[in-house]
C-alpha cells in the first residue's frame, strides 16, 4: 500500500520558495490502479518527483510510507531498490550510455541492494528480447545511448520497457499517453497492464480519459492546486473528460 | 656557473640549481650549451610565465630527491610488441625490432628547432642523449615506450623519423619514479605518412612530470594522438604541431582525470602552415575536490599558407566536486580568410536532471557519476584504437574504486 497522508512540498530557495503540495492524502492499496487527474499545473509531476526523492524539492510536512516504509528519508537508490518506479513525464537523455548497459546497471545495483545475486547475462538478454517484442521495440535500439536521438513516443515506450525489466512494486507513470498514437497507446497499455498484479500498486497520472481506456483504474483522483479534491471511480474520469475540469473544481471550492 | 648562465638564471631556486650543477657534469657540447641556455632563459617556468601561469613547475619542483612512490602499472604493455624502456638509470632496447625500424643510440645532443618555446623540452635534450629511431617498414610498426624509475632527475629524449608512406603506432605510459622528470619526443612525418599515438600518463602525488612533443607533418601525413592523464603533483602534457605541407590532418584528443592532490595540464599548439590542412582536438576533464585541470589549446592559422584549414577544438571539463580547479585557455589565431574554424569550452557540474534519473533506476550516487562521467570523457578515447579499452578500464576504475 502506497499510503500519502497531509503532503505538503515546496520547490525553490529563499525568495523563490513556492508551495506546490498543500496537504495532500493519498493511498493506493496493492494490487489497484489508481489514476491521478488534473490540470496544468496542479502539482502532479511534483507529487512523482517527491515521492521518488528528486533534488530541489523540500517536504514540509506529512509522510510517505509504501508498505509501511518510510520513503521520504530515503535516497532516491534506495528507494528504487525498494520498489518505486518512475515512468518520467520527460524521459532523460543519456548520451555516452547504451540502453542495456544501463539497465543492466540498474537492474544489478538494485538486487545488490536488497541483497540478491546478479542477474546473469544470457538471463539479461534472453528477458530483454522477450520484453523488447512485447512493446514492438527494434532491438537495435537497446544498443543505442538512452533516448538519444529517439522519438517521444520511443522515449515513452523505453520508460515501460525499463519498468517491465525492472518488476517495481510500486509505479508512477506520469502522462506516459501524452505523445503517442493510438496504436503506441495501446502497445504501452499492454505491457502496463502485464504488470498489474496482487502484489503491486500503480499510480497513472494523465491529463486526459483516453489512456484509461486501455489501463483501467480501480479509482480516479483530482489533483487541483496541490491537494486531491475529488475520489471517484472510473466514471470520474469520463465525467472530466466530457465537463472539462472546470465543474468538479466548483463544486470542490 | 658560467656568467652568462647566472645572468640567466636569477635568483634561482635550489631545484634550478641542482639542474645547473647536473648540467655542468656533463660532457662539454656546443648544443648542449645552446639547449640548457634557452631553458635557463625562462628557468623552471611559473606563475609569471604567461603560457605557465596555471602550471607552476618553478615553485613544485622543490628538493630533487626520489620520491617514495610505488611502482605504477602499466596498461598500455602487451606481449609481442617491442619496448623501449626509459629510466633516470638509462635506455633499454629489445635486440631484435620490428623490420624496417632502426634505431640509434646517441650520447652527443642534437639540435632542436623552438627551443625557446619549450624550455621543459628544451631542459631534456639538453639533459640526455638522444635516440633516433627511424621507420621505413611497409607493414605497419607497433612500438612500446615506458617512461619510469627511480631517481631525482629524469631526462629523456627520443626523434622518431617516418619515411613517405609508413605508419607507426607508438604507446607511452609515463609512469612516474622521479622527482622531476623532463621527456622529449619528436615526430616527423614524411609525406603520406600515418603515426597514432597513445599516451597513458600518471605520475605520483609528489611528482613533477612534463612531457613534450613536437610533431611535423609534411603532405598528407596523419596523426592521431589520445591522451589519457591522471596528473601528478604537477604535470603537462604539450603536444606542438606543424603542418608544413598541403593536406596534412591531425586528431588531438585527450581525457584528464584529477583527484584531491593532482594537477594535469593538456597544452596543445597547432600550427597550419599549409593550405588545406586538418586539426580536430577535443579534450574532455573531469576533476575531484582539491584537483586541478588545466587545458591550453591554440591554433595559429596565418595569412598565406593557412588558407582553406579546417580546424576545430572542443574543451569540456567536468567539476566533480566543490573545490574542483579548471583554468581553461583555448586560442585562436586567424589570419587568413578562407577558413572552417570552430572551437568550443564549457565546464560545469554533472546534470542533475542525469544524475536523478540514473538514481531512480536504482543506481547508486558514486556509480551513477561515474558512468556519467565515463560517458563524457569516452569520446576523447575513441581514436585510440587497440588501447581503447584500456584506457576506459584504468578510466573506469578511477572512478568507481
Ligand atoms: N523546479 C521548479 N521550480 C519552480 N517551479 C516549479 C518547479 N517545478 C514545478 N514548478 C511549478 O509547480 C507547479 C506544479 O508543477 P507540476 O508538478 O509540473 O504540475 P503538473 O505536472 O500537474 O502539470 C507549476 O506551477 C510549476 O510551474
Ligand atoms: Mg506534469
Amino acid at each position: 500500500m502506497l499510503k500519502i497522508e497531509n503532503l505538503s512540498a515546496t520547490v525553490g530557495e529563499g525568495e523563490g520558495v513556492k508551495t506546490i503540495l498543500h496537504g495532500l492524502t493519498l493511498s493506493v492499496p496493492t494490487g489497484e490502479v489508481h489514476a491521478i487527474m488534473g490540470p496544468n499545473g496542479a502539482g502532479k509531476s511534483t507529487l512523482s518527483y517527491v515521492l521518488t526523492g528528486r533534488e530541489g524539492y523540500t517536504v514540509t510536512g506529512g509522510t510517505a510510507t509504501l508498505n509501511g516504509l518510510d520513503l521520504l528519508s530515503l535516497d532516491p537508490e534506495a528507494r528504487a531498490a525498494k520498489g518505486i518506479f518512475l515512468s518520467f513525464q520527460y524521459p532523460v537523455e543519456i548520451p555516452g550510455v547504451p540502453v542495456m548497459t544501463f539497465v543492466r546497471t540498474a537492474m544489478n545495483a538494485q538486487r545488490k541492494a536488497r541483497g540478491e545475486a546478479e542477474i546473469s547475462a544470457p538471463d539479461f538478454i534472453r528477458k530483454s528480447r522477450e520484453i523488447a517484442k512485447v512493446l514492438s521495440l527494434d532491438p537495435e535500439m537497446l544498443k543505442r545511448p538512452v533516448n538519444v536521438g529517439f522519438s517521444g513516443g520511443e522515449k515513452k515506450r523505453l520508460e515501460i520497457y525499463q519498468m517491465m525489466m525492472l518488476e517495481p512494486r510500486f509505479m508512477v507513470l506520469d502522462e506516459t499517453d501524452s505523445g503517442l498514437d493510438i496504436d503506441a497507446l495501446r502497445t504501452v497499455a499492454e505491457g502496463v497492464n502485464a504488470l498489474r498484479a496482487p502484489d503491486r500498486g500503480m499510480l497513472v497520472i494523465t491529463h486526459y480519459q483516453r489512456l484509461l481506456d486501455y489501463i483501467k483504474p480501480d479509482k480516479v483522483h483530482v489533483l487541483a492546486k496541490g491537494r486531491i479534491i475529488k475520489t471517484g471511480g472510473p466514471e470520474l474520469a469520463h465525467r472530466l473528460e466530457a465537463e472539462g475540469y472546470d465543474g468538479v473544481l466548483a463544486e470542490a471550492v | 656557473m658560467s656568467t652568462a648562465l647566472r645572468d640567466i638564471l636569477r635568483n634561482p631556486t635550489v631545484a634550478e640549481l641542482e639542474l645547473v650543477a647536473r648540467y655542468a657534469g656533463l660532457k662539454v657540447d656546443a648544443r648542449r650549451e645552446r639547449l640548457f641556455e634557452a631553458f635557463a632563459l625562462t628557468g623552471l617556468p611559473g606563475r609569471r610565465d604567461e603560457n605557465w601561469r596555471w602550471s607552476d613547475f618553478k615553485s613544485a619542483v622543490t628538493a630533487l630527491d626520489a620520491p617514495k612512490t610505488p611502482p605504477a602499472h602499466d596498461p598500455l604493455a602487451r606481449g609481442g610488441v617491442a619496448t623501449l624502456r626509459f629510466s633516470p638509470s638509462g635506455f633499454a632496447a629489445p635486440s631484435a625490432l620490428p623490420a624496417g625500424v632502426r634505431l640509434v643510440t646517441r650520447e652527443d645532443v642534437q639540435a632542436m628547432g623552438g627551443a625557446e618555446d619549450v624550455p621543459l623540452g628544451a631542459l631534456a635534450a639538453a639533459l640526455s642523449g638522444t635516440v633516433q629511431v627511424e621507420v621505413s617498414a611497409e607493414a605497419p610498426v607497433h612500438l612500446h615506450m615506458v617512461f619510469q624509475g627511480p631517481g631525482a632527475i629524469h631526462a629523456a629524449r627520443i626523434a622518431f623519423l617516418l619515411r613517405p608512406g609508413t605508419e607507426l603506432h607508438v604507446s607511452e605510459s609515463h609512469l612516474g619514479g622521479a622527482a622531476f622528470s623532463a621527456a622529449l619526443i619528436e615526430f616527423t612525418l614524411q609525406a603520406g605518412a600515418r603515426l597514432n599515438r597513445t599516451i597513458y600518463q600518471r605520475g605520483g602525488a609528489g611528482e613533477v612530470q612534463a612531457i613534450t612533443a613536437l610533431i611535423e607533418q609534411d603532405a598528407g601525413a596523419e596523426s592521431v594522438q589520445t591522451v589519457l592523464a591522471f596528473g601528478a603533483k604537477v604535470s603537462r602534457i604539450e603536444t606542438r604541431l606543424v603542418h608544413r605541407e598541403t593536406g596534412s590532418k591531425a586528431t588531438l584528443n585527450a581525457a584528464y582525470l584529477a583527484g584531491k592532490g593532482f594537477h594535469a595540464d593538456i597544452t596543445t599548439h597547432v600550427r597550419h602552415g599549409a593550405p588545406a590542412c586538418t586539426t580536430r582536438q577535443q579534450t574532455k576533464g573531469a576533476v575531484l575536490d582539491g584537483g586541478r585541470g588545466v587545458f591550453r589549446g591554440k591554433f595559429l592559422v596565418p595569412r598565406t599558407s593557412g588558407q582553406q584549414t579546417d580546424a576545430s577544438m572542443q574543451h569540456n571539463a567536468l567539476l566533480l566536486e566543490e573545490g574542483a580547479e579548471v583554468f581553461a585557455k583555448p586560442e585562436l589565431e586567424i589570419l587568413a580568410d578562407d577558413v572552417q574554424c570552430a572551437h568550443g569550452n564549457t565546464s560545469g557540474a554533472l546534470d542533475g536532471t542525469q544524475l536523478f534519473y540514473l538514481r531512480q533506476r536504482g543506481i547508486p550516487l558514486v556509480q551513477a557519476r561515474a558512468m556519467l562521467t565515463e560517458a563524457h570523457i569516452a569520446q576523447a578515447l575513441e581514436g585510440a584504437g587497440e588501447h581503447e579499452d584500456a584506457l576506459r578500464t584504468e578510466a573506469s576504475r578511477w572512478l568507481a574504486p
